[in-house]
């Protein structure tokens, strides 16, 4: 393996401006996993509009900041009231709540950041080994193997997502009939403009993601934001004792391996691999009736775990050009914008690109490990900052930020719009994440299934006859059959989970 | 609701030092009854029969020679046939949520929303902008007038800053520096 541009791409990192985004990032991502309400694809998503005028490499290490830095954030809330702020911390907060109410929130939330430390770190380490392979492989992919594959993530995130699977394939279906409007990407036509100016360049991807995950979730949360919350639990410092972190070693180490496979499947890797590394703890454990009594290996395994899926779903995205969940969906639009299409040839157009964020993580999982451990308190306080505040503010900065891409009044009428259909849809129980994975993949979806079929002589038998392309045909029927079992397997597991959650 | 009510977990939660008091959060959403399921499943329906019947006129071309509306067309005969499984099993759906009457303050948000682009053109972004915010803080977030005035022209002014003097974006505004 050629060690040169893995190198250089730690120059990138270091460059001071690049620093400064890394912290920032990974700040705001501890700041918007502590507060409940707005998650990390909100964020990114209503902060595309500032990083225009940043160049691609620092974009993208500042919004990656506020993913994998979320995943930290989320578990503060989850020891500490109970209330995961991300779907990944569910289970933490089993064992997690129960030792804070023990009095050792400390050392839960001192174990869970070192946990997600290696986790991370360790899965940065095989990212770098592993993706260079998938992108070399997935140089070889025509327009058939992108359709098939394109495919392949718009069903997985319809179908590893939270809401029923019918229902997310509805939501999916939506988004890429609205990818259509604009102008034909073969013959120029225009579709689904209703003769409108406006709408002739289609929707541009930032205001749907702005729109659905943005202000409709604002909107979501007004309707029932009286909700009380629970109290604080006090805690001393985030350090665990040493027989602490030598019983939860291995656990830590189990849960990175589990987090990282589980991570680069398409949809919702970070909870599900949160949920079988906690499975995985109490079958390994030699006295399972600990668990749910505040054993420290129910927070170590799945804390490694999510973020180590977290780094890993990178790899679909930054290899393949297929994001991996909806945060990655925004994250496939940012790198849209700068110009710099995600897909195989990401990694030798752009190697400062590739690297440069590759080995920020390194730093951002230092930045947040030294967040977490001495500076936890600070972000406990930030727990009081009320939701009543911060709504206005959030959308303030989303209207001016919708207008600022264009300069144009249309496109701000267009996400409060949008906003409204998010509301609709989570009311309804459909996800908004299939629907703006599908949107943003649409175009790619629908243009290489074209060039397919004219290459093909309007035959649809060539998607098999290819023979990469048959390997994807079949993994996609494979998914087709596995996901349901997989879904049932977890479904399971999550309501044991919740039980013992709310069941103390 | 008054404002005692409305304390966030500042105003009781104590990080240090005061015994933990546990509570749960109040008032579960009540899950939407079968009229929600079925609209569930009727809008999909909808969608995929308006987006068939435009896609039809745009041309479908052949298999071999795509026209414009092929593509729109087998998208829209997915959501119709998932709309017909989602009303098919709307019996048994328990995903939905009600709309509570805080859907009012939603539509009322929205349409704050709205009208705040309308007016942004108009007359600048300042003052839409400190109303926009004194409705939400005030009417919507139960603030103290004191704090409602405070965020709202602190939050106008960073905007400005932000936005126009470090940003550079162009938003219409009255006053020049």
């Amino acid at each position: 393996m050629d060690l040169a541009p893995v190198l250089s791409g730690f120059a990138v990192v270091f460059e001071p401006q690049n620093l400064l985004y890394c912290l920032i990032g990974v700040t705001l991502g501890m700041l918007v996993g502590v507060l409940p309400g707005l998650g990390p694809a909100a964020t990114i998503a209503i902060l595309l509009p500032i990083t225009y005028g940043i160049e691609p490499a620092a974009a993208v290490i500042l919004l990656a900041g506020i993913f994998y830095g979320a995943q930290y954030g989320g578990t503060i809330t989850s020891v500490l009231l109970r209330l995961p702020g991300e779907a990944s911390s569910v289970v933490t907060a089993i064992d997690g709540y129960q030792m804070a109410r023990q009095g050792k929130a400390g050392s839960a939330l001192g174990i869970a950041a070192i946990g997600s430390f290696i986790g991370g770190t360790a899965s940065i380490i095989l990212l770098t080994l592993v993706a260079p392979f998938v992108a070399n492989f997935a140089l070889e992919f025509g327009p058939a193997e992108y359709s098939v594959l394109a495919l392949i993530g718009i069903f997985l995130v319809a179908t590893l997502g939270n809401g029923t699977l019918i229902k997310s394939v509805a939501a999916g279906g939506v988004g890429l009939i609205l990818a259509t409007v604009g102008l034909d990407p073969i013959v120029g036509t225009a579709r689904f403009t209703f003769g409108s100016d406006q709408l002739a360049d289609g929707i541009d991807f930032v205001i749907v993601a702005m729109g659905l995950f943005g202000v409709g979730e604002i909107l979501y949360n007004l309707e029932h934001r009286l909700r009380p919350q629970p109290a604080v639990l006090s805690f001393g410092r985030a350090i665990p004792t040493r027989l602490e972190w030598l019983r939860s070693r291995l656990a830590i180490l189990r849960g990175s391996v589990v987090g990282f496979v589980l991570g680069v499947l398409p949809g919702g890797g970070a909870t599900m691999s949160s949920l079988v590394a906690y499975a995985v703890e109490k079958r390994s454990a030699k006295d399972p009736s600990r668990f749910g009594k505040g054993a420290i290996e129910g927070v170590a395994g799945p804390e490694s775990a999510n973020n180590a899926a977290a780094t890993s779903s990178f790899i679909p995205l930054l290899t393949l050009g297929i994001p991996a969940n909806a945060t990655m969906a925004v994250l496939f639009g940012a790198l849209l914008l700068q110009g710099i299409p995600p897909g195989p040839q990401l990694i030798v157009d752009h190697p400062d690109v590739f690297w440069g964020v590759v080995n920020s993580m390194y730093v951002g999982n230092i930045l947040l490990l030294l967040l977490s451990i001495p500076l936890i308190g600070v972000f406990v306080r930030l727990l009081r900052v009320r939701a009543a505040i911060l709504a206005p503010l959030t959308v303030l900065i989303t209207m001016i930020g919708v207008y600022s891409i264009r300069n144009n009044v249309f496109d701000m009428f267009l996400v409060v719009a949008l906003g409204l259909v998010g509301y609709g849809m989570k009311k309804l129980g459909f996800e908004p994440g299939p629907f703006v994975l599908a949107f943003v993949l649409g175009e790619l979806l629908e243009s290489s299934f074209r060039r397919s079929m004219r290459l093909f002589g309007g035959d649809l038998t060539g998607f098999v006859e290819r023979p990469v392309s048959a390997v994807l045909v079949a993994v996609f029927v494979l998914t087709v059959v596995i996901v349901p079992v997989l879904r049932a397997v977890r479904g399971r597991q999550a309501a044991r989970a919740e039980r013992e959650v709310v069941g103390v | 609701m008054t404002a005692e009510e409305s304390a966030t977990p500042g105003e009781r939660a104590v990080v240090d030092g005061t015994p933990p008091v546990t509570e749960l959060p109040e008032g579960e959403i009540p899950s939407g009854g079968p009229g929600h399921a079925v609209l569930a499943g009727v809008v999909p329906v909808l969608l995929g029969l308006v987006t068939m019947w435009l896609a039809r006129d745009l041309g479908l071309g052949t298999l071999t020679d795509p026209g414009p509306g092929l593509w729109p067309m087998i998208v829209a005969v997915l959501v119709l046939l998932t709309g017909v499984g989602i009303l098919l099993r709307a019996r048994q759906a328990r995903d939905t949520e009600a709309f509570t009457r805080g859907a009012v303050v939603v539509v009322i948000a929205a349409a704050s929303l709205a009208l705040y682009a309308f007016l942004f053109e108009l007359v600048g972004f300042e003052i839409p902008t400190v109303l926009l915010l004194v409705l939400w803080l005030k009417f919507f977030g139960n603030e103290s007038w004191r704090t409602t005035a405070v965020v709202s022209v602190v939050a106008t002014a960073a905007a400005y800053a932000l936005f126009i003097t470090a940003l550079g974006v162009p938003l219409p505004h009255l006053i020049a520096i």
